[in-house]
């Protein structure tokens, strides 16, 4: 049986390494079907909560209107271990920040969805979906080990 | 008195939990198929954290190779079903893919916070590390966090019992590849994110090489004769990771994944929203 599977996976292992290198992008997100993701809303308005925690971190943002109307929002991101990587933490985002936040909105009209990025009042991006990682982590981050 | 008990229990403890001897002692005849060494004895260096290589497939949803994102979930060309294993795929309900059903998902690691065994673990966006010893290999996984066991040149017990990540044993092949065996699964995981299911007569055979310094690949092979016509291969990419081991503890609470679907899904379901 053994050498069997052993030649099995020898015959398969250059087909698997070339379908592997031309597979498409896969979504790992939840809301696929939910959210609209070939475009994303432009919010810009005021962090009213940052959850930093599984199974996804979850951006609260409030929108005024000219009129003074409130529209809260919320949008998620992957959870804390994959947003490290990309140089996000827990301080990241703080209650009362000024942003531009750019959100994967439900299609159903919801005011929820699934964060692109957001900009900092000092044009510093924080890119969450699709976000590059791998990166070093930034100099304030703790030890790694 | 007190110092004589702890040094004899902690070599008690070593022998029994580490000993080759003891162990294989207590193993059955059962002989599996990485229980033997062969090939070289040089032991590979598999030290480092592992990623998903995103470059070479990334993530991923299946484990069928031809359809790594899972758009053809039960309708793949290299899984060789049996017919209640392709219907009982079907009818499952994903929570991520092309297709999720996040508010109804039958995904028990969902659902439950069940361990979700190996290889369903390597669909996750998180790292692994290799312990190596003379006795056993560690597998440490960022989710759960979860380790696996493998031990060296050792045998299955003749009668396993069967639980979430199965009996492993293992040696070290030509030089460059970890080999692990693994048998006794229960059958209550999902093989990946797809919903395929397995038997508890799962023989799982996992080569683990490090391709270069910043690569490594898995190569797998899938024998379930409970829900299989043959066994099937599937694949894993890994990169080197340099960002640290276990920032964050990656573990399931159904309170949280219940906040989390209140907050972010569960306003998205169905019709137009209120206004």
């Amino acid at each position: 049986m053994q050498s069997n599977l052993k030649t099995t996976t020898t015959i398969v292992m250059a087909v698997a390494i070339g379908l592997l290198l031309v597979s498409s992008k896969v979504s790992a997100h939840h809301g696929a079907n939910l959210y609209d993701m070939t475009k994303a809303v432009v919010l810009k308005g005021t962090i009213a909560k940052f959850y930093w925690g599984n199974p996804h971190n979850e951006v609260a943002v409030d929108v005024t209107d000219e009129k003074g109307n409130v529209t809260h929002w919320v949008a998620y991101t992957e959870p804390p271990l994959v947003m490290l990587e990309s140089g996000w933490t827990r301080k990241s985002l703080n209650f009362g920040d000024q942003v531009t936040a750019y959100v994967f909105a439900a299609k159903n009209g919801s005011t929820v969805g699934t964060l692109s990025k957001i900009v900092l009042p000092d044009g510093k991006e924080l890119v969450a979906y699709g976000a590059p990682r791998g990166a070093a982590p930034p100099a304030a981050a703790p030890p790694a080990r | 008195m007190r110092n004589l008990l702890m040094v004899s229990a902690a070599a008690l403890m070593a022998v029994t939990s580490f000993s080759p001897t003891v162990r294989a002692q207590a193993a059955a005849s059962s002989q599996g198929a990485a229980g033997s060494q062969s090939g070289s004895t040089k032991i590979p260096d598999l030290s480092g954290d592992w990623g998903p290589d995103r470059a070479r497939g990334g993530m991923g949803q299946s484990l069928s190779i031809s359809d790594i994102g899972g758009r053809k979930r039960g309708n793949e060309d290299d899984i060789p079903y049996q017919p209640w294993a392709r219907e009982k795929t079907l009818s499952e309900k994903t929570s991520t893919g092309p297709d999720p059903k996040f508010d109804e998902t039958t995904d028990p690691q969902v659902i439950f916070c069940e361990p979700p065994g190996v290889p369903h673990i390597y669909l996750w966006p998180i790292k692994t590390k290799f312990i190596q010893t003379p006795e056993a290999v560690y597998i440490l996984h960022e989710l759960g966090p979860f380790f696996r066991v493998v031990w060296l040149n050792s045998k299955h017990p003749a009668d396993v019992d069967p639980q979430w990540w199965g009996h492993s044993i293992g040696h070290y092949e030509n030089g460059d590849t970890l080999v692990v065996d693994t048998i006794g699964f229960n059958d209550k995981t999902w093989l990946d994110q797809m919903g395929h299911p397995h038997t508890e007569q799962m023989h799982l055979i996992e080569r683990y090489k490090r391709v270069n310094e910043k690569q490594l690949e898995l190569d797998m092979i899938i024998d379930d004769p409970g829900a299989y016509t043959k066994p099937w291969p599937s694949h894993r990419n890994f990169e080197l990771r340099t960002t640290g081991f276990l920032r964050y503890q990656q573990i399931c609470s159904i309170r949280e994944n219940q906040q989390f679907f209140n907050n972010t899904a569960k306003p998205a379901v169905g019709g137009p929203a209120a206004k």
